[in-house]
């Protein structure tokens, strides 16, 4: 008896990181005890699962490319993310956006006509000039992720409208805007049309067509593993994006709208107007993260999103919206989801969903952490009749 | 051929019944637990793992009454994760529900999976279960024309869920358990100063509305005929579900009408071609009609519904004002 | 044999984080009586009171109820317990009709919802003496009826020991009456009553003894018949101590910021500040005291932009700034510091470092995309050095400095930009000594440059020794502007609580109008159209 619950005032930082670490340990140990069960050693398991089985593999560097492939789109996503919750605006239309942005960068690589030839013909005189295979490359890899950018931006930004105007509740109104961007997309899948440029014309089947090689990211060959180019400017938006946060004007103004919009009114921000600012660059970032998924697969499909929608809700979370952490976060929970596939190959009986799960029981324990950190139970003294 | 036309109809709203009535667990479970001021997206998950434990165990049984108990207590049992980490530990309403989403469908496949290895029990294999989940005739009702076999000629799951629902509604605004539950959903400041125990109230009608969710997936399990593949048997319900709950303004007995709606355009999707072929001059034009557009539309009504009654302030919604907020109570 | 109390409070401390609202607190109860229980805002009554109710839970001590020790960890426990408290913020729910709203609460209601607990219910209002529509929704109601519910809804619970928190502070005259006539017929039937309370008139109507606390301390509880209202405001406020306060003599200016004929509703729509006038010169300081509540903070809130006004003028240097954005009236000058009950919500962001809270009203002035922190940090350190602010660092998190300190941050960075006008409000509330003097020398240096300061306190002995004059305000109207040198605190003390009036004591120079004032006929003609429209 006599036992309550007060805030915490501040808890140290190394505090912290013990308590966030244990409730991963915690995971691992619980989904271990599972990964038993089965008869599966844990140990063998992890190690292959966290290594993504790129030990004694020949094609390493390929598991790698991989792995990147899935880090991006999920990194970038998350971070955009993260802009948004900085200022309790909850979006979770992470799915939709990027569903947007991915229609809106295949259009541009479906629609852009290969190299541009300006070609001067007559009988003595012959002259053509072209723009070579470099130049459009760049123009439609810059439009395509242009255009992305500007789709899912106003796609989440129509939200945030609603939102200061009206109140219109933006947690519940996303979610929608998802559901009606992914049918959206099957539709555009599914009917074979002369306006459907997105499906292959020559396939009976309604098959997406895809782009030319034009519309490909390039890759820097190191060796044998090509970095794609994609990866670099994922890491230079982060730092992009943790400079805005941190140093600039508006990045300040967003702290301060999330910590208390009453300071911030009381200061003199212009809060609706951040508010829309914030989620149309948050919604732009998803967007372009799109834009390079759609660059590197070369194609469209309706899983396009491969869940980075709701994968980075999660991880912007767990990393506490701090952008440094939400590359290492993001980069565990690639390597969780990736390894499991690539672990599955090995122990045919755990499911690739383990991943799942494990990220499941992560969240719920760091959750669980997160209490100690706010909270402190404290007992009344000299209290009480027992 | 006139009596083949009727058919069509009769099948049409056979088919809006028993295809729907899921959505009509996931719904009213939802409101239940959103009417103690909990905002739960995980209704995906949680059917998700009552689907696949009441399947699986109601089988090895080989009783539809143990797989129904085996789903509403796995459902509960969810429920009460939820509420553990937001009711006592305070965590945040929509990460917890998002993460219990991912974590269900992990664990749907997960233990699919697994099932599958050691060899998937076949629905047909299970005389209980078949029969027990066999169409009942309700006496003279069923012999109605056109509607009688559409609405009165059932599995006992739609009746069930038809019974959850009105007795939901009647709970909620009828009986005083319901009367302190709102008032938990729309001050829980003010419940707690009169003595409402509000812990015990979140924890126990969140596990009961994870419950009857996880009812709703084992129900859409059985409609599959349990054929475990790559697709989830939930395939989206879910979030229907929440979006539903909006559109039926938080009183199951709407929900029952908004299911019927909602039901109809998912009906239109799939035997929308049958209806354009038996009424070709009326119905023609159905056949035209992308069916991601009746997929798309539950939600569409919802973002408007959602939209209007933000700029209508409407003083009748259904929408408790806690909702999504933690209640601790030396806030100050 | 000791004698036995209905309530028994020992020892009884309560903190929030740093701040210690009760501390060593010891209140007792008899049986059958009523007992007032008074203090100044901040004094931690409604903090005690909600130990009692259950909202709170004690950080030590104990509680007795009728020679029992129990323990109350919930409000449940509470009712149990007999316990009822009406809350000044009404508990109720607004989309619930009034019967509903003490249905929830009771005991063996039954399964069913029946029709006839409508008609139950006002029967027990009737018997109680009071007219309720048991089928009226809460969000139609007036104040008056609210509170009306509140008092039922602990009356049907069958407390026996009552608390009401300020009960009549939104009722009538008549329907006070009405209240305490009730008060009285409980008491006959062996309730025990405590009643919070800032209105000593009818502290001396109503009560039987009364409870004092004071900064969260324990004063005295004495027997009403036995004392008077001068000694309950002495006890209330303070012996006068010599404070030896600088006020620096400085040469005025013409009124800086003129406000006339001023009238502000709250957050529940009920009037605020009622057509009040008042003037501030640069140069000097003037003190608007007021018991909690009386409207100091809409003013405060109205003249920084933050709140509409209905009615009436606010003229700075001549120029009208009625409707002007927060950040128009900033850029003119006038900087308002105003430190809420929760120390935080209001000026400051808590999670942000003490940097980024010093350049969050001129972050934008600087060229370029970038915050300049650079000169943001050394304004933190020279903050912190000059205010001896203690702190780990310029880049602490404000929300984990101790409340005096933050109060040091949030004035530091006000005077910082350098005003003309700096409304200020409990500038030194849960300071020690030391900083409160660095405080007040801050703002006279700002006199001294000028500045025309309002300063919204609450210590008496402070605003004589520190202000130039004293506005003094009752319920959102003034009660009259004293000069500091010229009235005592027992004056100010009668002012506060309504029982002196000096708004008609000069004829012919009516309160809160200067002379020379700023203000023309084209903005006196301005209002008169606005309140024709």
């Amino acid at each position: 008896m006599g036992i309550h619950i007060v805030k915490r005032d501040a808890c140290p930082l190394w505090k912290k990181a013990l308590f966030y670490l244990a409730a991963v340990a915690a995971a691992l140990v619980v989904c271990g005890i599972l990964l038993l069960a089965m008869g599966v050693n844990p140990l063998t398991y992890y190690s292959r699962m966290f290594t993504m089985g790129m030990v004694g593999n020949k094609i390493a560097y390929k598991t790698f490319e991989n792995y990147l492939n899935v880090f991006v789109p999920l990194a970038l996503t998350s971070v955009a993310l993260s802009l948004a919750f900085k200022m309790r605006f909850w979006n979770i239309g992470g799915e939709g956006q990027f569903i947007v942005g991915a229609i809106a960068a295949s259009t541009v690589a479906l629609k852009l006509k290969p190299p541009i030839v300006v070609a001067l013909n007559n009988s003595e005189f012959s002259f053509s000039v072209s723009f070579g295979p470099i130049l459009s490359e760049l123009i439609t890899l810059v439009l395509m992720c242009l255009a992305a950018m500007l789709a899912a931006g106003l796609y989440g930004a129509l939200v945030a409208a609603l939102k200061v105007k009206f109140g219109t509740n933006e947690t519940l109104l996303t979610l929608m805007l998802n559901y009606v961007a992914l049918y959206t997309l099957t539709f555009l899948g599914d009917k074979k049309a002369d306006w459907n440029f997105f499906l292959q014309e020559e396939s009976a089947r309604p098959v997406f067509q895809s782009f030319s090689d034009t519309a490909a990211f390039p890759r820097i060959m190191l060796g044998k593993f090509g970095l794609n180019i994609c990866v670099i400017l994922t890491l230079i938006i982060g730092v992009l994006v943790f400079v805005y946060l941190r140093y600039t004007k508006r990045g300040y103004e967003i702290n301060v709208v999330g910590d208390s919009a009453g300071t911030a009114h009381y200061a003199g921000m212009k809060v609706n107007r951040i508010v829309l600012r914030t989620v149309f660059l948050s919604a732009c970032l998803i967007g372009l993260a799109a834009a390079f998924k759609m660059g590197t697969t070369g194609v469209l499909s309706t899983t396009i999103t491969g869940d980075v929608g709701w994968t980075g809700i999660i991880v912007a979370w767990l990393a506490q919206l701090n952008t440094a952490a939400i590359f290492v976060v993001s980069a565990l929970i690639s390597m969780l989801h990736y390894g499991s596939v690539q672990a599955n190959t090995m122990f045919s009986n755990v499911d690739s969903s383990f991943a799942n799960m494990l990220q499941g029981v992560i969240l719920f324990l760091v959750l669980t952490a997160d209490f100690f950190i706010r909270f402190r139970i404290v007992r009344t003294k000299k209290g009480g009749n027992q | 051929m006139e009596l083949n036309k009727l058919d069509v109809i009769s099948t049409f709203i056979y088919n809006i019944v028993l295809y729907n009535i899921p959505l009509l667990y996931g719904t009213v479970g939802e409101i239940v637990v959103e009417k103690s001021g909990s905002l739960n997206l995980g209704v995906e998950g949680i059917m998700a793992v009552g689907a696949i434990f009441g399947y699986v165990i109601g089988c090895y049984t080989n009783s539809l009454l143990v797989g129904i108990l085996t789903a509403f207590a796995m459902g509960a049992l969810m429920g009460l994760l939820f509420a553990a980490l937001t009711v006592s530990l305070q965590a945040n309403q929509n990460i917890t529900g998002l993460t219990l989403t991912t974590f269900g469908l992990g664990v749907y496949f997960f233990v699919g999976n697994a099932i599958k290895s050691v060899g998937w029990p076949t629905m047909s294999n299970y005389s209980n279960i078949k029969n027990g989940f066999a169409d009942l005739h309700i006496p003279l009702l069923s012999d109605i024309p056109i509607i009688g076999k559409g609405l009165f000629s059932h599995n006992i799951l739609v009746y069930l869920g038809i019974a959850i629902a009105v007795c939901m509604w009647c709970y909620l605004k009828h009986t005083t358990p319901g009367l302190r539950l709102r008032a938990v959903g729309e001050n829980p400041g003010s419940a707690d100063s009169v003595g409402i125990n509000i812990k015990r109230y979140k924890y126990l009608h969140i596990m009961l509305g994870c419950g009857i969710m996880g009812i709703g997936g084992y129900y859409m399990g059985l409609n599959m005929s349990g054929s475990f593949n790559s697709a989830c048997w939930i395939n989206g319900y879910g979030w229907i579900a929440v979006a539903l709950v909006i559109f039926a303004n938080w009183s199951p007995a709407l929900a029952i009408l908004g299911t019927f709606v909602f039901g109809f355009f998912n009906t239109l999707r799939v035997s929308g071609s049958s209806l354009a072929i038996a009424f070709p001059e009326a119905l023609g034009w159905l056949a035209k009609v992308p069916t991601q557009l009746y997929q798309a539309l539950p939600f569409i009504i919802t973002a408007l519904v959602l939209f209007f009654s933000s700029i209508s302030k409407r003083k009748n919604s259904g929408l408790p004002a806690a909702l999504g907020l933690n209640y601790f109570r030396e806030e100050r | 044999m000791p004698e036995q109390y209905a309530i028994e409070m020992r020892g009884i401390t309560k903190t929030f984080g740093s701040v210690v609202a009760n501390n060593n607190i010891n209140l007792n109860l008899r049986q059958g009586e009523i007992l007032a229980l008074l203090g100044e805002n901040g004094s931690g009554k409604t903090t005690l009171m909600n130990m009692l109710s259950g909202i709170y839970a004690p950080d030590a001590g104990e509680i007795l109820i009728n020679g029992q020790p129990v323990s109350i960890t919930s409000p449940e426990d509470s009712k149990k317990l007999g316990i009822g408290m009406v809350h000044q913020h009404f508990k109720l729910v607004d989309v619930f009709s009034a019967a509903d709203n003490i249905w929830m609460g009771r005991e063996k209601s039954g399964f069913a919802l029946r029709g006839n607990r409508f008609a139950e219910i006002e029967d027990m209002a009737h018997k109680f003496g009071f007219d309720l529509d048991p089928r009226k929704k809460v969000c139609n109601m007036a104040v008056s009826e609210k509170q009306t519910l509140e008092i039922i809804k602990v009356l049907y619970y069958g407390a026996k020991i009552i608390i009401l928190d300020e009960p009549t502070a939104v009722l009538t005259v008549q329907e006070i009456e009405k209240l305490f006539a009730v008060l009285r017929r409980m008491k006959e039937e062996g309730h025990s009553i405590i009643i919070i309370t800032h209105k000593l008139n009818e502290v001396m109507e109503i009560s039987d003894r009364v409870a004092i606390l004071r900064k969260g301390e324990y004063i005295t509880t004495v027997n009403t018949a036995e004392t008077n209202e001068q000694a309950l405001t002495d006890w209330m406020v303070g012996r006068k101590i010599d404070l030896n306060i600088d006020r620096p003599v400085v040469e005025t200016t013409r009124p800086l910021l003129e406000i006339r004929d001023l009238t502000i509703k709250n957050d529940e729509g009920a009037v605020a500040i009622d057509k009040v006038s008042f003037y501030i010169r640069g140069g000097e300081i003037l003190g608007v005291a007021g018991i909690a509540g009386c409207g100091q903070k809409e003013l405060c809130e109205a003249i920084a932009g933050l709140r509409p006004i209905q009615s009436g003028l606010m003229i700075h240097k001549g120029d009208n700034i009625v409707g002007l954005p927060p950040k128009a009236i900033l850029e003119k000058g006038i900087s308002m510091s105003f430190i809420p009950e929760d120390r935080l919500g209001m000026g400051l962001a808590p999670s942000l470092s003490i940097t980024d809270n010093m350049i969050l009203k001129n972050y934008a002035s600087t060229p370029g995309p970038f915050v300049d922190r650079k000169s943001g940090r050394e304004d933190a350190q020279r903050v912190i050095d000059e205010l001896e602010v203690v702190t780990p660092s310029t880049e602490t998190p404000v929300r984990r400095l101790s409340g005096g300190n933050v109060q040091k941050v949030l004035l530091g960075r006000e005077i910082k930009a350098g005003p003309n006008v700096i409304v200020t409000a409990y500038p030194v509330r849960g300071l020690d000594i030391n900083s409160s003097y660095a405080i007040y020398d801050i703002l006279n240096q700002q006199k001294k440059s000028g500045v025309g300061i309002l300063f919204v306190g609450e210590d008496l002995d402070v605003m004589l020794a520190l202000c130039d004059k004293i506005m003094v305000l009752c319920h959102g109207r003034v009660m009259g502007v004293v000069h500091a040198h010229k009235t005592s605190k027992e004056e100010l003390g009668l002012m506060m609580t309504g029982a002196l009036d000096l708004t008609g004591k000069y004829e012919d120079k009516p309160a809160g109008i200067a002379r020379d004032t700023n203000i023309t006929e084209e903005h006196l003609n301005s209002t008169h159209e606005e309140g024709s429209n």
